[in-house]
């Protein structure tokens, strides 16, 4: 090999890391930092950490932002692989799987705020949502969705449902129908066959869409903050106010470590829990 | 049998809930009445000729436009050499090096706005087009690395080797043979950079001024104090721009993803 060839990676690389030196890790650094710098600027200290682990409303936010996170994940999977299935196994007609993944993508290419806008208009107490249960008979009166859990939730699912559908639809897509033709020939039912043989090839898609889910959904603002109407609180929100308006560096660092750290956890967990699956399968 | 009619139920439910929102705000847009209505009462294109004639949502559009333009550009120029350097040669932090580059996927974007405001505050490279283009260069970069990534078959390597072996050099092997190979990959990352750049609220927030605005930082601000057709049109005009986009690639590049490859 020349030394042309040796050198290469190091030439192509540099820019690159360069830039994501100075503009991703060092920024990076300086929140860490600031999240251990005495407010007064006297020297190190974890008071800022202390502050949020030995206070009751930080719990709460953190507990409401992992309880919206893991609620969300939950129902994109149990809508989501039932849509994949639909998709990839029962339509035959090509034209309406093409609309129906047109559908699906469309809201991927549109904003959060746009997405979650329409979701505001329709929970709203004369909302669309509200008629439609009044006009069934199922509410007496309006139900309150704007400025609750329920209603944040059923605004995150929407705007991360496509990404569940379209991790485990392609895994769907790439099962070989011989391995579930063998599984029925041997005398299992259906249902056997989907729990032992199905179930199992199509999880790393399940798992791969859950922790894109589920990252997206702790870290996420816009919908939050659209649908809360100021009376529930996340961590993204709490982060963006201790920098936007209170001017908090200090206290907004250990939030941001703290949402960070608990994410890499999240994600670590259910890569080992894919990877535990994929044994037993 | 029952398995099968409950997931078409299930599916048809999912299928509706995605569609419902985007219907409500192109019906809402249209409507004669001065609040929001659905279903909407007359019909009108008054609401989208309002926010057309407004001068601040068009410089928010191009301002859009433009940075996600820029900031797509950077990235593909940062993440092609990357990608070729990551699949070449192994050596040592190889894997590190790769993860960091691809971690900004993961990362809440929050933090890390609300980190390049504090360090550009350090230099004073906050609120202008150049500090909003480095975050969105930033955010973007990875989507366009994965997906050449991806590309980067041992095929590929094989034919590389072949086009040196034969004498070309590195700028004709990378024109003649790397380029054309990794293409696909490098349209589905470079569309999905400027997508995610177009739409971004949370990196933007942090930069934005009254006169320099991005149209979804604009709307976000809009939304939260005052909710009328206007915005309802501004919308209905972004879904219709997106599903223009899916239908064009859907019939150039081809959408049929969830087909059964067999």
């Amino acid at each position: 090999m020349s030394s042309a060839r040796r050198y290469a990676p190091v030439l192509l690389l540099g820019l690159p890391m360069a830039f994501f030196t100075a503009f991703f890790l060092a920024p990076l650094c300086v929140v860490a930092l600031a999240s251990v710098m005495a407010r007064d600027g006297g020297g190190f200290t974890l008071a800022n950490y202390t502050g949020i682990l030995f206070d009751g409303y930080h719990w709460d936010v953190i507990a409401t932002t992992f309880r919206i996170g893991l609620g969300t994940t939950l129902v994109c999977i149990l809508l989501g692989y039932p849509l994949a299935w639909y998709l990839v196994r029962i339509v035959r007609w090509h034209a309406w799987r093409r609309a129906c993944v047109i559908i699906l993508v469309v809201p991927l290419f549109t904003s959060n705020i746009v997405r979650s806008f329409g979701w505001m208009v329709m929970l709203g107490r004369n909302g669309l949502v509200n008629d439609t249960l009044q006009g069934l008979g199922l509410l007496d009166r309006p139900m309150r969705f704007l400025g609750t859990e329920l209603g944040i939730l059923i605004g995150m699912v929407y705007v991360l449902l496509p990404f569940v559908v379209l991790a485990v639809g392609n895994t769907l897509a790439r099962v070989d129908p011989a391995l579930e033709q063998a599984s029925s020939d041997l005398g299992a039912a259906p249902w056997q066959t989907f729990l032992h043989v199905t179930l199992p090839l199509t999880l790393p898609g399940v798992i791969s869409g859950a922790i894109m889910v589920l990252t997206l959904a702790v870290s996420a603002y816009v919908t939050p903050a659209l649908l809360s109407g100021g009376r529930v609180t996340v961590l993204a929100v709490l982060i963006f106010q201790q920098y936007a308006s209170v001017f908090d560096q200090y206290h907004g660092g250990a939030l941001s470590i703290v949402l960070l750290v608990l994410t890499l956890i999240l994600v670590a967990a259910a890569n080992r829990l894919g990877q535990a699956g994929g044994r037993t399968a | 049998m029952i398995a099968r009619l409950l997931v078409r139920l299930v599916a048809w439910i999912a299928l509706v809930y995605l569609a419902l929102p985007l219907v409500v705000i192109l019906g809402a847009s249209v409507t004669t009445t001065s609040f929001l209505a659905f279903p909407p009462q007359g019909w009108t294109l008054d609401w989208y000729r309002k926010f057309l004639a407004d001068p601040s949502y068009v410089s928010a559009f191009l301002t859009s436009a433009a940075l996600a333009g820029v900031a797509t550009l950077a990235a593909v120029l940062l993440s092609v050499p990357a990608a070729l350097a990551l699949t070449r040669n192994r050596f040592p932090g190889r894997d590190a090096i790769s993860a960091l580059l691809l971690s900004p996927l993961v990362l809440p974007y929050i933090v890390l706005g609300a980190a390049l405001l504090q360090f550009g505050g350090l230099f004073g490279l906050t609120r202008s087009f150049l500090s909003l283009a480095i975050g969105h260069t930033v955010i973007v970069a990875p989507f366009v690395l994965r997906s050449v990534l991806a590309m980067m078959t041992p095929e590929q390597r094989a034919l590389e080797e072949a086009s040196s072996d034969l004498g070309a050099g590195p700028w004709q092997t990378f024109f003649l043979v790397v380029l054309p190979q990794i293409r696909p990959g490098l349209v589905t990352g470079a569309i999905l950079a400027y997508i995610t750049s177009f739409i971004n609220v949370e990196l933007s927030i942090f930069n934005t001024t009254a006169d320099l605005n991005t149209i979804p930082v604009k709307l976000f601000n809009y939304v939260q104090y005052t909710i009328d057709p206007t915005i309802a049109a501004v919308s209905g005009a972004t879904i219709i721009a997106a599903v223009l986009i899916i239908v064009i690639l859907d019939l150039t590049v081809g959408l049929d993803m969830l087909s059964e490859k067999r």
